[in-house]
């Protein structure tokens, strides 16, 4: 017993000592610019106004970028979207797409788990949310009686001025810089170029930002620290103490290789258990070591923030369980066979 | 005078709230404090984003939490 809660508070360590400052500051003072500098009702009226499938479709994958970060903002955004007149696929790829691979979860894994798992990320993604808005639509299409937006598009605002963009431009090369340059060597070197990379985008705003901004730049940052932190060293622990507790030849056995079962189990881990933003990714980090196959660990990134069982719960809530059933089977279907797909074909040596 | 908070039970939502709740007592607004947790009624308020405070059918915030002072301000100019 003692051992596993050493287990547990050593992957603690870890994680605080090499993740805190060069990889989670900066997300999180990324995904508060967002917030506070992206007019997101801008998009979101882009997105509710009348256009064929194919613009919409792609629109809305891009858009769920920039949109939210975690399952429990975007089931409003979503059912906003589609109670005010946007089709269904639209609805349902920003459910799926916004906590699948948002911007803050895609540089995140990239720091943790490699460039190349990051991409994977959100072509599959990607690929997977222009299938389920096939289906949503093909499914529910004739039901959907929601008022049609009228046809004209009124002038809209900016999305992002250009100096807040260039922010957090600036915000993102400083999470970026220090994990993808400096791959070995003492960690003392990656802290460098994040302090270096830090004052830079410090100063900057301090001169082209009002203090308005900036403070409410900063409220929303510490948001995200007490929404995701205290989640995220919950999470690192659980994972430090299933790492100690599930033998490796178990997981070697029920999530190695890259199998259609292994990609399917590693699906419904995902699907079932809720993971908050970001956690997904020392979770299947540490998975791979022990063992686990590329493709599932990708299925298991990709529908682990973006499917839960209370998450279930609440689309069935607002949206019907109808809904609810077929968007739940389609994704796990699909987080199966990319899963397969990319494990075999893309991955492969 | 009717102040709803729109969301559906987050964090966020709650400071919300509380942050209304605050700013009504500061001004001495006896107002009518309500929580809307129902998606449907966002898209018929008109609500995009959550936490959203709508006051007697006008969305004055959403998608942050507006500060304690920032609520205060938008009341007071309500009210003159």
């Amino acid at each position: 017993m003692r051992d596993v809660v050493v287990a547990g508070l050593l992957a603690l360590r870890d994680y605080v000592a090499t993740h805190v400052l060069t990889c989670l500051v900066p997300a999180f003072l990324l995904a508060g610019g967002i917030v506070s500098f992206v007019n997101r009702e801008v998009i979101l009226e882009y997105l509710g106004e009348k256009r064929s499938k194919l613009s919409s479709f792609s629109l809305a994958s891009i858009a769920s970028f920039f949109v939210a970060a975690c399952s429990c903002t975007v089931i409003p955004v979503a059912s906003g979207l589609y109670f005010g007149g946007a089709s269904i696929g639209v609805a349902f790829i920003i459910l799926w797409v916004a906590p699948a691979t948002n911007i803050l979860a895609l540089t995140y894994t990239g720091s943790l788990l490699g460039a190349s798992m990051a991409l994977a990320r959100v072509v599959a993604a990607i690929i997977m949310a222009f299938l389920v808005g096939s289906t949503m639509s093909l499914v529910f299409q004739k039901e959907h009686t929601a008022p049609a937006p009228s046809g004209e598009s009124q002038p809209k605002g900016a999305i992002l001025e250009k100096r807040s963009a260039l922010l957090l431009f600036l915000v993102l090369l400083s999470l970026l810089l220090p994990n993808y340059l400096i791959r070995s060597g003492p960690y003392l070197h990656k802290v460098i170029l994040w302090a270096v990379l830090t004052v830079l985008f410090a100063v900057y705003a301090k001169l082209t930002l009002p203090p308005k901004a900036i403070r409410e730049w900063l409220r929303e940052t510490l948001w995200f620290v007490r929404l995701i932190f205290p989640l995220l060293l919950l999470g690192v622990f659980v994972v430090g103490v299933i790492g100690k507790l599930l033998p490796k030849t178990w997981i070697r056995a029920w999530l190695g290789g890259n199998s259609i079962r292994s990609s399917f189990l590693a699906t419904l881990i995902g699907a079932i258990s809720y993971f908050a933003t970001l956690t997904e990714a020392p979770f299947v980090s540490t998975l791979m070591k022990l063992g686990m196959g590329k493709g599932p660990a990708l299925a298991l990134l990709l529908t682990g923030p973006g499917l839960s069982l209370p998450n279930w719960l609440a689309i069935a809530r607002v949206f019907g369980g109808k809904k609810a059933l077929v968007y739940v089977t389609t994704i796990v279907l699909l987080g199966t066979v990319v899963g397969w797909f990319f494990g075999n074909f893309i991955f492969a040596p | 005078m009717n102040i709803a908070v729109f969301g559906m039970g987050c964090p966020k939502c709650k400071a919300t709230e509380q942050n209304v709740r605050e700013a009504c007592k500061a001004l001495g607004i006896d107002a009518e404090v309500t929580h809307v947790a129902d998606p449907r009624e966002f898209a018929r308020a008109g609500v995009r984003m959550t936490p959203a405070v709508v006051v007697d059918g006008t969305v004055l915030f959403s998608g942050k939490v507006p500060t304690v002072e920032e609520l205060k301000e938008a009341l007071q100019k309500l009210r003159s």
